[in-house]
């Protein structure tokens, strides 16, 4: 087998951000999209970790994934913080309600 | 005066003739309420801008006066005084000068006045700038200032929907035709590396002649559009909701010369060009004899001037595709002249009268004395009567044309002769003859009557400069006059083409047909049955021939497509994710196969 | 002090234009909070009524000042032919064309927002945090102009991003603005994990992120051509989102006309700017693999431009319609880019440089009146429905200074000379006409044609404006402060003075291109 271990750890990782892709797609609950957006997140995640191995620099390819996390832990904390007062000021989560803003 | 001394003057009173008239407008922006500090400010700066583009006009010679470089694409500031620019400079300013005094009782009591007046003073600059630009960038952006001040004028009166349409559709047609002269600057620019006008007019001869035709037909259509000539004709008569001393100045004598001025100044480039004096030419003709047939059943005062505005510059057009140069610019001479003259007084007549449709005046002539002189002797010129303006100037044109152009076409333009002499008669019985059905007119104020008496006095004597004009475009036009040569020099030569006119059959067969066209007025009652016969064409002619459908079919079009573009717009979160993601996967699909090909 | 100007303590000048803005931000936070409780506390005393705006406000202002003066060391430091370079361990910043560019528009817009939105918010509550997340985000976009790997890029990048998030809802107690945040939200979210995928590939194949390294490498053939092929369509897409591409555009209307009014002139203004800057350093990186790229930024360029100019076409918010024109501007930006990259042309990218300065003064400036105008006529008397076309009617006798800077603004939008749109646009045609193949003059009629039409929706504005009649908005209208003119003031009079003198971008410009060509063409380096 002439195939890297890494690579096939890409693929699988690739399919994790597709399955985040496909949720935003598809959900309509705000804070699950928060959940698919985050599973999309963690797959980019764990691809900066993969590409650190395959290219022979593991190290600095975890330390980037942890900033990442960092930097992505943020953006969930005001995501949910905007969740919270859509619920309260709008009374609903539904994508479909919160779409007053269009044409 | 040593040559020193007069380049010297020249390198101060250019930039000054251009630039004064927006330290006015600057000014009376400032200036802020209506009042006589505003007035008197407006006045003053239009009077002496006027003073100095006359002075100007002995300074006038072939080399550039004044240049400032700006640096790369943005070529030089330059102006250059030759014939072309510094008589249409002077008419600009002269009759801009005019139009202010005259604007003085037609717009007291109305919103705005310091609105109006900045723009009127940023107008002037600007044309003048346009007509003494030797830089091709330069004259783009006078181009499309002096298109800016016209929307803004002719929408000057905010409120009404008409004019706010009037003028959005000016400007967009107009700019139609200025994206011609954009890209031909452009294109010039990439050929040569300069945007100096008189390198170009040097160079030309070595632009491949595909290119050259190019810049040809787009300047063609930029002066098309500028004139109002066919098929860019639409936007004139919509433009008549400005304030009638902006059509008279505007639209009348000054921005739509920018046309014809620019076929002019750039004729011997192009006329190698196959095709292209023929398309002038035939420009010329169509516009001239289908505004003529529209005015003649038009019955808004104004829009009978407008179309007649098209059908004149139709004539300097012809003639500059019959490659009569002179003449045409001659005959714009006369043109601004009279035309100002007829505008100011349908403006003085719609000012007192209070509509601008000629079935409800009438019986003017007793009530409005001067204003009725003044105006008939305008009307006089426009038909081409001696020994008016209009006479000497048009019977040039037609010779030139008979000379040098097709025989068809000369036909064509002595019936569109006919056509005028009809319908100028129409609208002088119309207006100060026919039975009264007005109630009350009042005379013309004392401002609008220092207006109209210089411009009448001008249509009377203009031709009497014909040969001093000569004079100066011999002097300073070398492209254009290659065998200049020691001629009859000032009055002289005025006297000498006068004597050729007057023995020349043409004229006397186009007399014949103007005399032919106010029998035809006067016997109407004779013709009606003509007028039964030809009613449909009376309603195709109306409607603007369809071009009036077109527009509106294009405009529709497009506000049709914004409106079915709006669903793009859904607002939900998830669809607006949705396009992302297609665009991923289309772009990665795209980008991979162009890349995996090697590309 | 000599020339260049040497202000070099501890750390280059450059590194302390950006780290003034980000380290006292959390400073003008609780300072702004202190602010605020001491003026609770008095209220309670005395209760004077009227709600004053936060005095943080002028250390917010005084900041980005005080700002002006590293940068304009770091300029002539530049311009005296030095190399601006810091690395630390793996992070590496640079100061070139790029940044001096970015940096001049931030920080001049900035100062101006930053004055602007003073009393603008000085009816709302949590006015401290809004400065303090200006300061950040004006800071972080300042960190982005310098980065000098992809990595730094990317944080820069979120920093702004989430920055701007909480500008965007700003008014927290608004469903519209709410919505708007989150869809903000979501869509730059994704995006920005875009971009961090196709980092990912590209350390993947390569194995460093340092952008001179970067493109050596791929330059000498290490890594899968087809998966840097990838990740380049991976970028354009990610930085897309923050560019406004259109299909990515759909956050931005409903984003630029939630977002507080000074937000609203930043986000126009530079931060979309920011995104492509974004994705010209990354580009530039793998430019050597395809000349593909040139093509992309012609085809976004023109659809962008159409599809704005359509969309605004039949909108009835003003702010609504400036986010849509925004659209058009960013396609202009991408033509003149386009130019440079698949033709050579400097002209295009000098064009597109200049066309960031201008946008970002004319769309700051149009969005600073309609804010003005917003203020005055709504949310003084506490109504936070959007500004309507309608309400414009008559305002310019009222508010004569606001309506004339509105005017300016619209009339240099619709690219109308003597102003600093008409210049730029001129800038980028003629680098288009000159690379003289069919497709350009093609793209350059049409530009100029889009140019034409978009007169078609701002021309009503300005007609509306002069009305004599006033809506009933108008008639009721409060004062509008002097905070809110001055800055309307001064960036009338910049883009006034673009039109007339162009050549005096030339300065920004013509580094900035010279530094977008390096990158592109197959013999520069970085």
């Amino acid at each position: 087998m002439s195939v890297n271990i890494w690579t096939i750890v890409m693929v699988a990782v690739f399919g994790l951000v597709a399955i985040g892709l496909y949720g935003l797609l598809i959900i309509r609950n705000l804070i699950k999209v928060v959940v698919a957006l985050q599973i999309f997140a963690k797959g980019t995640i764990l691809v900066m970790v993969a590409a650190g191995a395959m290219s022979g620099k593991p190290a600095v390819g975890q330390s980037l994934a942890i900033t990442v996390l960092v930097a992505d832990t943020v953006v969930t904390v005001m995501a949910l913080a905007l969740a919270i007062q859509v619920r309260r000021w709008s009374g609903t989560l539904d994508t479909r309600e919160i779409s007053k803003l269009r044409r | 005066m040593s040559p020193a001394v007069i380049d010297m003057s020249v390198t101060w009173l250019l930039p000054l003739t251009v630039f004064l008239p927006w330290v006015g407008a600057a000014a009376v922006l400032v200036a802020g309420r209506a009042g006589r500090t505003l007035r008197a400010l407006a006045i003053t700066f239009a009077v002496a801008d006027a003073v100095l583009s006359i002075l100007l006009i002995p300074q006038a010679s072939s080399r550039t006066g004044f240049s400032l470089v700006l640096g790369g694409a943005f070529g030089e500031l330059s102006f250059l005084p030759d014939g072309f620019g510094v008589y249409l400079a002077a008419v600009a300013a002269v009759i801009g000068c005019l139009a202010v005094i005259f604007s003085v009782d037609y717009m007291r009591g109305e919103e705005g006045q310091s609105r109006y007046y900045s723009l009127v003073l940023f107008f002037i600059g600007a044309m003048s700038g346009l007509v003494l630009s030797a830089n091709l960038l330069m004259m783009v952006v006078f181009w499309e200032i002096t298109a800016l001040c016209s929307w803004a004028l002719i929408s000057f009166h905010n409120d009404d929907p008409k004019a706010v349409a009037g003028g959005i559709k000016a400007l967009i047609v107009t700019g139609l035709g200025g994206a011609g002269l954009l890209a031909g600057a452009l294109a010039i620019y990439a050929q040569i590396g300069s945007f100096d006008i008189p390198t170009f007019m040097e160079k030309a001869g070595g632009f491949p002649p595909q290119l050259l035709a190019w810049i040809g037909f787009a300047f063609l259509a930029a002066a098309a559009a500028k004139s109002a000539q066919f098929p860019f004709q639409t936007w004139l008569p919509d433009a008549m909701e400005a304030p009638t001393p902006i059509s008279a100045l505007i639209h009348a004598a000054t921005m739509v010369n920018a046309g014809v001025y620019l076929l002019a100044r750039f004729a011997p480039t192009f006329s190698p060009v196959p095709g292209w004096s023929l398309s002038v030419l035939l420009v010329g003709m169509v516009s001239a004899f289908l505004a003529a047939s529209m005015a003649t059943v038009a019955n808004d005062l104004k829009r009978v001037l407008a179309w007649s505005t098209v059908s004149q510059l139709g004539f300097m057009v012809y003639a500059i595709g019959a490659g009569a140069v002179f003449q045409s610019q001659f005959h714009l001479l006369s043109h601004s002249v009279f035309k100002a003259l007829l505008f100011l007084g349908a403006g003085a007549v719609i000012h007192s009268v209070g509509t601008r449709d000629m079935r409800e005046m009438g019986g003017l002539a007793r009530s409005m004395p001067l204003t009725c002189v003044a105006f008939l002797i305008g009307a006089l010129a426009l038909a081409g009567i001696p020994p008016l303006n209009g006479f000497w100037s048009k019977e040039m044109v037609l010779e030139s044309g008979l000379a040098s152009g097709p025989f068809w076409a000369y036909i064509v333009m002595l019936v569109t002769v006919g056509l005028t002499a009809l319908y100028t008669l129409r609208a002088v019985w119309m207006v100060f003859f026919a039975p009264p059905v007005a109630q009350h007119a009042h005379e013309a104020g004392p401002a609008m009557k220092t207006a109209l008496i210089p411009l009448a006095a001008g249509a009377l004597v203009s031709w009497l400069l014909a040969g001093p004009f000569h004079d100066l475009f011999l002097r300073t036009l070398p492209l254009h006059f290659p065998e200049a040569h020691a001629e009859a020099a000032g009055m002289a030569a005025t006297w000498t083409a006068a004597l050729e006119v007057l023995s020349a059959p043409a004229t006397w067969l186009a007399v014949g047909v103007v005399v032919v066209g106010a029998l035809v007025w006067a016997g109407r009652s004779g013709f009606a049955w003509i007028g039964t016969r030809l009613r449909g064409l009376r309603r195709v002619a109306e409607a603007g021939y369809g071009f009036e459908a077109i527009n509106h079919g294009i405009s529709k079009a497009v506000e049709g497509t914004g409106e079915g573009l709006r669903v793009t717009q859904s607002g939900l979160v998830n669809w607006n994710v949705g396009a992302m993601v297609i665009a991923v996967i289309v772009l990665l699909g795209i980008v991979l196969l162009v890349g995996g090909l090697g590309g | 002090m000599g020339w260049p100007l040497e202000l070099d303590l501890l750390w280059p000048s450059w590194v302390w234009m950006i780290a003034l803005p980000i380290v006292t931000s959390p400073l003008v936070y609780l300072l702004g909070r202190v602010f605020q409780r001491v003026r609770d506390a008095s209220e309670k005393r005395r209760p004077r009524g009227a709600w004053k705006a936060n005095p943080i406000r002028w250390v917010s202002f005084g900041i980005m000042v005080l700002s002006v003066v590293p940068f304009v060391a770091a300029w002539s430091e530049l311009a005296a032919g030095r190399t601006l370079e810091l690395t630390v361990g793996i992070i590496s910043l640079k100061f070139d064309g790029i940044s001096l560019l970015l940096s001049a528009a931030v920080l001049v817009l900035g100062a101006l927002v930053s004055l602007f939105s003073g009393p603008y918010i000085g009816h709302e509550t949590g006015q401290e945090k809004y400065h303090a997340l200006l300061n950040a985000m004006i800071g972080a976009m300042l960190g982005m102009g310098c980065a000098a790997d992809l990595f730094n890029l990317w944080i820069w990048f979120e920093t702004i991003a989430v920055a701007s998030y909480m500008l965007v809802a700003y008014h927290s107690d608004q469903p519209a603005s709410l919505e708007a945040g989150v869809k903000y939200l979501v869509q730059n979210s994704a995006g920005s994990m875009l971009v961090l995928l196709a980092i990912g590939l590209v350390f993947s194949q390569t194995g460093t992120l340092n952008l001179a390294e970067l493109r050596a490498a791929i330059a000498a053939g290490t890594g899968s051509r087809l998966l840097l092929i990838a990740s380049g369509a991976l970028f354009f897409i990610g930085f897309g989102v923050k560019i406004a591409m259109v299909p990515m555009h759909t956050w931005l209307p409903d984003a630029h006309s939630q977002a507080p009014s000074g937000i609203s002139a930043m986000l126009s203004g530079v931060v979309i700017e920011t995104g492509v800057v974004a994705l010209l350093r990354a580009l530039g990186v793998i430019a050597e693999i395809t000349s593909m790229w040139g093509a992309l930024l012609l085809a976004f360029g023109a659809v962008n431009m159409i599809v704005g100019n359509l969309m605004a076409l039949r909108q009835t918010q003003v702010k609504r319609l400036l986010a849509f024109s925004s659209l058009t501007h960013v396609g202009y930006m991408l033509l003149g880019l386009g130019f440079a990259v698949s033709f050579g042309q400097p002209e295009g990218a000098q064009g597109s440089a200049f066309h960031l300065l201008t946008h970002a003064a004319m769309k700051g400036l149009a969005f600073l009146a309609a804010g003005s105008l917003l203020y005055a006529l709504r949310i003084s008397r506490g109504d936070h429905g959007p500004l309507e076309a309608a309400d414009l009617a008559g305002a310019g006798r009222r508010y004569p200074l606001i309506a004339l800077a509105f005017t300016i603004a619209l009339l240099s939008l619709a690219g109308l000379p003597p102003l600093g749109g008409f210049m730029s646009k001129w800038q980028i045609f003629a680098s288009g006409v000159r690379a003289g193949s069919p497709l350009a003059i093609a793209l350059v009629v049409f530009g100029v044609l889009n140019s034409l039409l978009s007169f078609a929706y701002y021309a009503p504005l300005v007609s509306l404006m002069y009305r004599t009649t006033p809506s009933a908005a108008v008639t009721a209208g409060a004062k509008v402060p002097a905070g809110m003119t001055v800055p309307l003031v001064l960036l009338a009079v910049v883009v006034v003075a673009f039109g007339v003198w162009p050549a005096l971008a030339s300065g920004l410009t013509v580094p900035a291109g010279q530094v977008v060509l390096a990158i592109f063409t197959r013999q520069g380096g970085m």
